[in-house]
């Protein structure tokens, strides 16, 4: 029973993960100035800011285990806000800013408080049920005027008021990607911390950390609190980047997403995730595919995932 | 703590009826039952993962019958699982933490109040490491608790049970199956925390002998009903 | 003028009626599979456009498409369920997203070949009713249809060819003891479960528009049904899909179709906040 090996620390060090990282992270720094099209800038620029929703994603659905499929909901509800914030209510972009990502994490702290009584499958279909409803709501030809007529922004959506007039691809790129380092880096220390560590234990076995005195429902709802607020987050930066909120910001396929770029990243990583989703994104985006394709590849590419590596290709 | 009245029905079968028990504060108590008996029902209703019918359970003069598990257990009311279900994920260090993270975040507090910066990592590691000592998994620390043995899982119950520095524990049949060194370990960190650290303890057990070298008074579960009450 | 209150509740019993077929399939997915089947209205719109590819060919009516549906829908039931659902099973997260990746796979491909636009599929001359009541011949096939294999089914599980299905259900342990294969149970009864689903499909499929994303509310209604009926009485089940039918009609037809969804959402999450018995049972079965 007593064994060294048990005694010691996992060979692993944490640190040769770091330097994978460092090395994209350095090549990502230097691409721009390779002077690539501003089609890949843009597509980049998407990328990172959809790498940081999925690392949002990880924080509830992998080191959490809270499945959710409706990760879309804080991601369209900070951008609907900041839309409307500044385009109808006329806020200093800041300030609108912060008041959508509170708001996302007020979306959250309420879809956990919902969910945290039930388990597994059944919170995946409570919060892909929430979901929709408020991308019916945003999508609702009918349901704040006459049939025909458009709400809310209708297809084209609701327009942010932006303070500068043309942003350079340049500076889009690099404040995207300084954003997605400063957000994994906190969602990475989260993760890290001992609220991180019950997260863990409660995902793993909820009666054995009930036994410890967890309190679970309290940090079920601490999951979805933090993980839509980075979703909040990264949902401001993107509409800030495309300039308009539309209803896809809130779809069904944008947190099937989330999901996919979680189970081919490696749930629970938080890095994982976000690396698939960049990967994944430049790949299919950069490809120039029309829409249902990519959605098509989506899917497949998690089926694939699924089957045969069920803890993520990465790992 | 005391327990009055206590009637659990699941269906049409009658569990338990009527059930009351007392331990008192540093009492070793054990309760005997054959299989059958309602041994784990009343364990799971005194320690809070399951509500009874009727009666009520008392701590430290207070009422807790609706108090779930979590809540009692940092109240100083910490129960073992006959069958454990360890964290997947975690290893034997990580999982003890989970139990100490309140305890630590006092230690770490108290430790900001020194003038010498804050919590440091020995403050963190040290409760953990004393825990593991304890209980004999310190050289298994690092494992993953899914790799562990059944005499290791026991004795991560133990640890994770002390954690909390507890009043009383309750202990569904921590000891049975298990190797005779793993017992005999068990059974002296049992005689320890209740010798020296004052914990009462309400252990269930199917093993006579068991019970009658570790408890002072011995209750006997029969179909529902208390029937008898030994002191040893 | 009459009120139109006769004709949505005869549109919404021929629909619940119906959509009795795909909530009983999914119970069966429930209790013998145990998974959550978010693919199950992916299969429902595999078969309406089934019967509208048929009706393209000039072949009949849909009460003919229904079993051809039915046969591709077991065919690709079997298909996923011995491919993705029985391996994947055990893992908490893979059936869920797995299963809406396979419902959104199929509605993007379903777009890709027919495209987004609303079709339609003939319906007929229907009969008309006292009280100029419109009674579509399509609905009462519909419907008969749907009550003669959902009696079919009852008389299966309560019978000797129903106990394997029955003792996975309770106990799959005993089950496998005795001697069944249950990995191909499983699979089989997914793939029957599926079958039914698209059957409804090509049955329904006259009684409006037939879009890539049609299923996803007869699968929220599946839900609720089965959540709220539990898994163990066809009778309950096929009641509620009516009572469903004619409230989801009646809040298309006095609102809008979006109101419908909307609604049907709202009561999924309402259920699962209330927590009822049901889900209670479900989970529980999952230890």
């Amino acid at each position: 029973m007593v064994s060294l090996r048990g005694g010691t620390p996992p060979a692993r060090s944490p640190w040769r993960g770091g330097g994978w990282l460092a090395t994209g992270i350095g090549l990502l720094l230097l691409f721009p100035l390779s002077s690539p099209d501003a089609f890949f800038l843009d597509v980049f620029t998407t990328g990172f800011l959809l790498a940081a929703f999925a690392a949002s994603w990880d924080v509830v659905g992998g080191v959490s285990g809270q499945i959710t499929l409706g990760h879309a909901l804080p991601f369209g509800a900070a951008a609907y806000s900041c839309a409307l914030l500044t385009s109808f209510a006329g806020w200093p972009l800041p300030l609108a800013v912060a008041a959508a990502v509170l708001l996302a994490a007020v979306v959250g702290a309420g879809i956990g408080a919902l969910s945290a009584p039930l388990a597994g499958p059944f919170v995946a279909l409570l919060t892909l049920a929430l979901g929709e409803i408020a991308h019916e709501v945003a999508v609702g030809h009918t349901f704040f005027s006459g049939p025909g007529g458009y709400a809310w922004g209708g297809e084209g959506g609701i327009p942010v008021a932006l303070p500068w007039r043309d942003a350079s691809p340049f500076s889009s790129y690099y404040a995207a990607l300084v954003f997605l380092c400063l957000a994994t880096f906190g969602m990475l220390l989260f993760a890290r911390s001992n609220s991180g560590l019950i997260l863990r234990a409660v995902a793993g076995s909820p009666i054995t950390a009930q036994a410890s005195g967890v309190p679970i429902a309290r940090f079920k709802r601490l999951a979805f609190t933090v993980g839509s607020a980075f979703a909040g987050a990264a949902g401001a930066g993107f509409v800030l980047h495309v300039g308009r909120a539309t209803a896809t910001d809130l779809s069904l396929e944008l947190s099937f997403q989330a999901a996919t770029f979680a189970a081919v990243g490696g749930r629970g990583t938080i890095v994982g995730p976000a690396v698939a989703a960049i990967v994944l994104h430049v790949l299919f985006q950069g490809l120039s595919l029309p829409p249902s394709a990519r959605v098509l590849l989506y899917a497949l590419t998690l089926l694939v995932t699924l089957r045969f590596f069920p803890r993520g290709i990465a790992t | 703590m005391s327990a009055e009245g206590i009637t659990k029905s699941f269906g049409a079968t009658k569990v338990l009826s009527g059930i009351a028990l007392s331990v008192a504060p540093g009492e070793p108590v054990g309760l005997f039952g054959p299989n059958g008996s309602g041994k784990t029902t009343l364990v799971n209703i005194l320690s809070g993962l399951l509500l009874p019918d009727a009666g009520t359970v008392r701590f430290d003069g207070k009422e807790i019958t609706r108090l779930p598990l979590d809540a009692r257990y940092r109240l100083g009311i910490a129960r073992t699982f006959q069958i454990p279900h360890p964290y997947p994920a975690l290893s034997v260090r990580e999982a003890v933490r989970v139990a100490l993270v309140p305890r630590l975040a006092t230690r770490a507090v108290n430790a900001g109040k020194r003038k010498d910066g804050g919590g440091t990592r020995e403050d963190e590691e040290g409760p953990t490491e004393d825990l593991l000592a304890r209980t004999g998994l310190f050289n298994q620390r690092f494992v993953p608790c899914a790799q562990l043995s059944q005499g290791c899982l026991r004795r991560l119950e133990f640890a994770r049970a002390l954690a909390c520095r507890p009043k009383l524990l309750i202990l569904d049949e921590v000891l049975s199956a298990l190797s005779a060194a793993d017992e005999g370990d068990l059974m002296e960190l049992l005689r320890a925390a209740n010798r020296d650290e004052g914990t009462a303890f309400l252990l269930v057990s199917h093993n006579p002998p068991l019970l009658k070298s570790l408890c002072r008074r011995i209750l006997v579960l029969e179909e529902g009903r208390i029937v008898r009450e030994r002191t040893v | 003028m009459a009120s139109p209150l006769p004709q949505v509740l005869l549109d919404g019993l021929f629909a619940g009626g119906t959509y009795a077929l795909m909530a009983a399939g999914m119970a069966l997915i429930l209790g013998v599979v145990k998974v959550i089947n978010l693919s199950h209205g992916a299969f429902f719109t595999l078969g309406a456009y089934v019967a509208y590819a048929l009706a393209g060919r000039g072949v009949g009516t849909p009460f003919a498409a229904a079993p051809l549906a039915a046969v591709i829908g077991f065919a690709f039931g079997v298909f996923l369920g011995k491919s993705f659902v029985n391996p994947v099973r055990s893992h908490p997260f893979a059936l869920p997203v797995g299963t809406l990746a396979c419902a959104l796979l199929f509605e993007q491909a379903a777009q890709m070949v027919w495209g987004p636009h609303p079709l339609s599929v003939a319906a007929g001359a229907p009969w008309i009713g006292p009280g100029g009541l419109v009674i579509r011949r399509w609905g009462v096939i519909a419907f008969l249809s749907s009550a003669a294999l959902l009696g079919g089914l009852k008389w299966v599980l309560s019978s000797r060819p129903g106990l394997p299905l029955r003792l996975i259900a309770e106990d799959e342990e005993i089950a496998g003891s005795l001697g069944m294969d249950v990995e191909a149970i499983r699979y089989l009864t997914f793939g029957g479960a599926c079958a039914m689903a698209a059957a409804a499909g090509a049955l329904l499929s006259p009684s409006g528009a037939v879009t890539p994303t049609m299923g996803r509310a007869p699968l929220l209604l599946s839900l609720v049904v089965v959540i709220v009926a539990g898994m163990d009485s066809v009778a309950a089940i096929f009641l509620l899909s009516i009572g469903l039918g004619i409230f989801g009609n009646a809040c298309a037809w006095f609102l809008s179709p979006q109101w419908s969804y909307v609604a049907l959402l709202a009561t999924v999450c309402l259920l699962l906040s209330a927590r009822p018995a049901g889900i209670v049972a479900l989970a529980g079965r999952r230890d």
